[in-house]
């Protein structure tokens, strides 16, 4: 296989020209998203050059407290994603959730680079970031679609929930099929695409694997782990989040509080 | 209408206040329910008939007055264990998911219920009583109409065994056939305590005492 082609500045700036196209049904058809569009190919212009700047700096030092405080900090942007995607109060579940996409990432990065590829350094920048990335990434989804589900279904079905309660059912127990249907809803979405995976599309690990002049073999390797991984981060984030969350949550009558939410 | 007093009190709200949503809904509102009695409390829509109830189960706090149960203060420290005391039978109940059977069942797996597992032997004896089939149980609740969850749900709650029943319009989804079938198992429930808010006057032929919320005047 041979080595990857540099896109390089020049390469780069031809593939902004195929923006033309969309750009041009946009207006042709007076669609109401140009400048959301413009603003967004702005930003993800701006925040990957700023990214890979610093990427790049990060890999060529590869210290391992450097690439953690760049892990911890990926972290903590995607817990605040989390709380204002949930609307919760940031004093009560900053810490909760913080901790569940830590354990969440942690474990199957950790695992990915010690037992899988057999890193001497558990903390190589080449490695905990890419993968650290992908897990988070998917853990951040999972949770925002956990944690909505979980508080929404409980306030949609308050009647069937303080009845539980009035039933004689501790919190544990009356949050019981709540906590259940989030992690259903929340794992869905990998488990279909683990379901599915490499007959729809090539997925993104084993593209960036294959375009890296690997084997294909080779990429389904790393495709097969990561997804792994990625179940794995999202079933502990999930869990953990929904669990370190309820004591913010619920008053000490085990009704929902709506103050701990905006 | 007080045919029967000198209860010793099961439940004793004084000066109670409550608000929601920036409005006064319960004010300086005051009642007794001795042991072993049947009260029905009844008024105009809005009163705050039911969220009385949900005062007394600890889902509602009261920013006035003070709730007594079994002699002891309603609060943050004894609400789970009060609750062991009571059972609320809400209006249109909402019983969750699953077959008729598993919605009965589900509070026996509670960890507080486990002992009254027993109490199931007598589901089919009240499904007769209340006039339900047994082929019911086999069914999924989201099939069932109003006053079927209405009778599941008071089903449920006698077979919990608790000394105190609150019902929240308990005939409100019922045929007069089933009403009157609910109403002669509480004039024959000895040693219930039973604090039932309605609109239905019927139900004042049924209980020792009638009491009124949103306005001064008591019967």
């Amino acid at each position: 296989m041979s080595e990857i082609i540099n896109i390089g500045y020049g390469g780069l700036a031809a593939a902004y020209i195929l923006l033309i196209i969309p750009f041009a049904i946009i207006l042709y058809r007076k669609v109401p998203i140009f400048g959301r569009t413009m603003i967004a190919v702005v930003r993800m212009t701006v925040q990957l050059l700023f990214v890979g700047f610093y990427l790049q700096v990060v890999f060529h030092l590869n210290n391992p407290w450097l690439n953690l405080a760049w892990l911890v900090v990926m972290v903590g942007v995607a817990d605040a994603t989390i709380i204002r995607g949930c609307r919760m109060r940031v004093r009560q579940f900053i810490w909760p959730l913080f901790l569940a996409l830590l354990a969440g990432t942690a474990v199957p990065v950790l695992f990915f680079v010690g037992p899988i590829l057999r890193r001497p350094m558990l903390l190589d920048a080449q490695y905990v970031i890419p993968i650290g990335g992908m897990i988070l990434g998917n853990c951040l989804r999972a949770d925002i679609i956990g944690l909505k589900s979980f508080y929404d279904s409980i306030r949609d079905r308050k009647k069937a929930y303080l009845q539980s309660l009035a039933h004689g059912a501790n919190l544990s127990e009356a949050v019981r099929p709540y906590f259940r249907d989030a992690i259903e809803a929340s794992l869905a979405p990998t488990i279909a695409s683990m379901t599915t995976i490499g007959l729809v599309a090539l997925p993104g690990m084993m593209t960036g694997v294959i375009l890296g002049g690997s084997e294909p073999v080779t990429a389904i390797q790393y495709q097969i782990a990561i997804m792994i991984a990625i179940f794995c981060g999202t079933a502990i984030t999930v869990y953990l989040a929904i669990l370190l969350s309820l004591k913010s949550s619920f008053d000490a009558a085990g009704v929902l509080d709506s103050d701990a939410f905006v | 209408m007080e045919n029967k007093v000198n209860h010793e009190d099961i439940i004793n709200i004084s000066g109670l206040e409550v608000v929601f949503d920036g409005r006064i809904v319960i004010r300086d509102f005051s009642l007794h329910l001795g042991q072993g009695e049947k009260l029905l409390l009844t008024g105009p829509s809005g009163s705050g008939k039911s969220t009385l109830l949900l005062c007394l189960m600890g889902f509602i706090r009261p920013v006035k007055g003070a709730i007594y149960i079994d002699g002891q203060r309603l609060g943050d420290d004894n609400i789970w264990q009060l609750r062991q005391n009571i059972v609320w039978v809400a209006q249109e109940p909402d019983p969750g998911k699953g077959s008729v059977r598993d919605v009965i069942q589900r509070p026996f797996s509670y960890r507080a219920n486990r002992d009254l597992k027993d109490n199931m032997t007598k589901l089919g004896e009240y499904l007769r009583r209340f006039r339900l089939n047994k082929e019911l149980l086999d069914k999924d609740v989201s099939v069932l109409s109003g006053g079927e969850k209405q009778r599941i749900a008071l089903i449920t709650a006698i077979l919990l065994q608790r000394p105190i029943i609150l019902l929240d319009e308990p005939s409100s989804a019922l045929d007069q056939t089933s009403k009157q079938a609910v109403m002669d198992f509480l004039v024959e429930a000895k040693g219930l305590s039973i604090l039932a808010v309605s609109h239905d006057r019927d139900w004042a032929g049924c209980v020792d005492r009638v009491e009124r919320i949103g306005s001064e005047d008591r019967q």
